[in-house]
């Protein structure tokens, strides 16, 4: 298929912009798009877990339990009072020697767990791979955003009308029903903006993927445009790697565009029906 | 039905990153030609993988590669997310202290300096010069314990990197092994030149594995003896580095 | 007791307080050398982005979306990358290489760049919530148009922007952390989350070292964040004291 094309191009153009055609779809390149597989997972998966996580958080800030609260408020001001490069790499380190430490546990005896060694014995290695750094890298920015969406959450829940709640209570609702059909339905509204702003965070820090050894776009732009002197191993070409940044950031822009598209899309959806004085309040 | 098939395809896309589980893992940075390095169809290759592919056909073990950056390579063999190091690591005291080395099959190889064709290095007394390394080798401690008076060190993530900054001028002098700057000199087209004198620092090339592997370090290194016996060793070295350190000792 | 607290001070933690002191000061650095020029251009892109003539606005508009809308992280390595390719051809002749490539350069220049459209965004929406009828009020009195800009528009878009614009000072102190995983590292210059990683790689021990690190972004956070709640105190010092917001510690979530 590819090569048809490049005969093609060769025959109705010239040599030369077939040698591009075949410089841009090489199996590097062709990794290169195919590892934005990785961006786009890490961003719908971790956003998923932002929202459960950011409605976890606002329920514990509003519980009437104290220790929850302040539980709910130490995760919010903690993940927001440090970068969130740090988090993304701390918690998978951190959440791999926890679970080797629990292995270690069963699996290790008592010598080798005094030993100081780290993991003490072999069997208590757990291996990580491209999936399982995937998987915490989600729950790592699910972790981090889910505090922003907390804050957002908890904000749009205070926001919805009571007179709302309690027109629903005098119409017999029960508390149950109140909860979920009126108080959370009626929040999203309240709360899209700031969610969507949380998105675009998101979005923006699936950059750091390659901080977790995956191969994502980030890691191949940076082998893509590096110089070459060896022919073996591809064109020899000088410092190519601006360009392909450069991509990277127009990608990113493009991206936000889309994001900025679908939030406007999801707002008109969910204020249908709804009169609301002032527009929902905006970042 | 077009639910089912997206979660599908997200699925499919999610793991289609985990081969199935080979036996042994080896980590490599490929981004070390002509060790190790990728090549045009976005693979791993290079003498290492070569070597590497040959030795696990030998010991009988099934292999897979997984590509590491350099700075985490220790670390992360450690961590026990591979089992083998196989990136062009000489053998260090230091390093022995962390992890272990199975025989050497590259010998120890000198590293030089190189500079900007243009550029007037006095290398006799080298002074106010901006002196570039990647960040975690045996050149890093060498320039820190040697040249830190009176120069910048700079230390790079990626040898790439530290010759990206060598050929824009940004550093004057890059130390780094020989076997990895002859074809980065030879496809500059004259424009970056060796300098100085070569210095010995560490030891050979071999491969890393975690203390307490034995049993795969001896079937390595038994792999190992039979490619130096049979002359696969030298074919793989020549064929890569045009010619044979081992010969020439 | 003081066998307690001396077994305390020559515990790992805090020996590794002592040791990121001196990288802690450079995340400390990046910030403080961006912030103050981040301030004016992020001024001159509002004023721009509200003026009426369609060309001003329109590239105040796309600066702002191309950096608010890519990631710092790849801004980082873009910048690094472009001042390289012209390093032979413009800062070695020039003789200003040594300036123009070095990190304590190029790591404020590119956070000035991304920090000043986030804080252009504020100012913006600043700008057009001030209050018409003081707007008005200025003109009856026949100020100029210098004049009501200097005794209405500043005043009140500094006011209204306050709480956001303390809110992108945290977020740029963050920032800071992402400098040397971009940039070349020379000598001993090394940033908190370089000096945490590089911890780590010698005895695995992440639970400490990233919290210690985590703990100093905490707290100079906290501080800028008590620093920004006295000057909004005098900000809005003429206001009665009922309409006065008090900036609590309800750290803001939006960017």
């Amino acid at each position: 298929m590819l090569e048809t094309i490049s005969l093609w191009l060769a025959s109705t153009f010239s040599e030369d912009v077939a040698m591009w055609f075949d410089y841009f779809t090489n199996g590097k390149h062709l990794t290169w798009y195919a590892s934005v597989r990785f961006t786009l997972i890490a961003a719908i998966a971790g956003a998923a877990l932002a929202v459960l996580f950011g409605l976890i958080g606002a329920s514990a800030r509003r519980s009437v339990f104290p220790p929850f609260r302040w539980l709910g408020w130490g995760y919010i001001t903690i993940v927001r009072g440090v970068p969130d490069v740090l988090i993304i790499l701390f918690f998978p380190l951190a959440f791999e020697q926890a679970i080797e430490w629990i292995m270690a546990q069963r699996a290790c005896t008592a010598t080798e767990l005094a030993s100081g060694s780290w993991p003490p014995c072999a069997d208590a290695q757990w291996y990580l791979s491209t999936t399982e750094y995937l998987v915490m890298a989600c729950v790592s920015l699910g972790l981090v955003y889910g505090a922003f969406a907390a804050n957002v959450v908890h904000g749009a829940m205070e926001a919805v009308p009571k007179a709302q709640l309690e027109a629903a209570k005098a119409y017999g609702f029960t508390r149950r029903q109140i909860f979920w059909r009126f108080h959370i339905r009626q929040m999203w509204i309240y709360a899209l903006p700031g969610l969507s702003n949380a998105w675009m965070l998101l979005l923006k820090a699936t950059s750091f993927l390659s901080l977790l050894q995956i191969a994502d776009i980030v890691l191949w732009a940076e082998r893509l445009g590096a110089p070459n002197f060896f022919a073996r191993a591809g064109m020899v070409h000088p410092d190519w790697r601006w360009r392909y940044y450069f991509v990277l950031f127009l990608f990113y822009i493009l991206m936000t565009i889309l994001s900025e598209k679908f939030f406007a899309y999801l707002e008109s959806r969910a204020s249908r029906g709804m009169r609301l004085n002032t527009a929902p309040a905006s970042s | 039905m077009t639910k089912i098939h997206l979660s599908a395809a997200l699925a499919a896309a999610l793991f289609s990153t985990t081969a199935i589980a080979a036996d042994v893992r080896i980590a490599t940075e490929g981004a070390y030609a002509p060790w190790n390095f990728m090549d045009d169809s976005g693979k791993v290759a290079g003498f290492e993988i070569e070597l590497g592919n040959e030795l696990c056909k030998r010991a009988g073990v099934e292999c897979e590669w997984v590509v590491n950056e350099w700075d985490s390579i220790i670390p992360n063999l450690v961590a026990g997310n591979y089992d083998v190091i196989m990136a062009g690591m000489s053998v260090t005291d230091e390093r022995m202290e962390t992890i272990s080395f199975g025989d050497q099959y590259y010998p120890a190889d000198p590293s030089s300096f190189v500079a900007s064709a243009s550029a007037d290095i006095d290398m006799s007394n080298p002074t106010g010069l901006k002196i570039g390394a990647q960040g975690a080798t045996i050149q890093a401690a060498y320039l820190e314990a040697n040249l830190a008076e009176g120069n910048d060190i700079l230390s790079y993530e990626s040898p790439d990197q530290s010759v990206a900054d060598l050929a824009a001028g940004n550093i004057d002098i890059l130390l780094a092994d020989t076997s990895f700057l002859e074809p980065v000199v030879n496809g500059s087209g004259g424009a970056l030149v060796f300098v100085g004198d070569k210095v010995a620092i560490g030891g050979g090339v071999a491969a890393g594995f975690r203390q307490g592997e034995d049993e795969l370090v001896a079937k390595m290194n038994e792999a190992l003896e039979s490619v130096r016996a049979d002359g696969t060793l030298s074919k793989l070295l020549i064929e890569f580095f045009e010619k044979d350190p081992w010969a020439e000792q | 007791m003081s066998e307690l607290f001396s077994a305390f001070l020559g515990s790992a933690f805090v020996n590794d307080i002592v040791i990121m002191a001196k990288p802690a000061l450079f995340n400390i650095y990046f910030a403080l050398a961006s912030l103050p020029l981040g301030f004016p251009i992020a001024v001159g892109l509002a004023l721009m982005k509200n003026s009426s003539s369609k060309i001003l606005s329109g590239i105040a508009r796309i600066y702002i979306y191309a950096f608010r809308g890519s990631p710092l992280f790849i801004q980082f390595f873009m910048f690094y990358s472009l001042l390289l390719a012209f390093n032979l051809s413009h800062w070695k002749p020039l003789g200003i290489d040594h300036i123009v490539m070095h990190p304590l350069f190029i790591g404020p220049l590119v956070l000035v760049l991304n920090t000043s459209a986030y804080v252009a965004e504020i100012f913006y929406g600043a700008l057009r919530a001030v209050p018409h009828t003081e707007l008005e009020a200025a003109k009856a009195m026949g100020m100029s148009r210098i004049q009501s800009f200097r005794s209405v528009v500043w005043p009140n878009m500094i006011r209204l922007a306050w709480p956001a614009y303390t809110n992108e000072m945290i977020f740029l102190f963050h920032a800071t952390a992402l400098v040397y995983f971009t940039l070349p590292v020379i000598n001993e210059q090394k940033d908190l989350m370089n000096k945490a990683g590089e911890l780590f790689e010698r005895d695995y021990n992440v639970f400490l070292h990233f919290s210690v690190a985590g703990l100093y972004f905490l707290v100079i956070s906290l501080f800028i964040f008590f620093l920004a709640g006295r000057v909004q105190k005098r900000l809005n010092r003429h206001l009665m004291p009922d309409v006065q917001e008090a900036l609590t510690l309800k750290p803001n979530y939006l960017r």
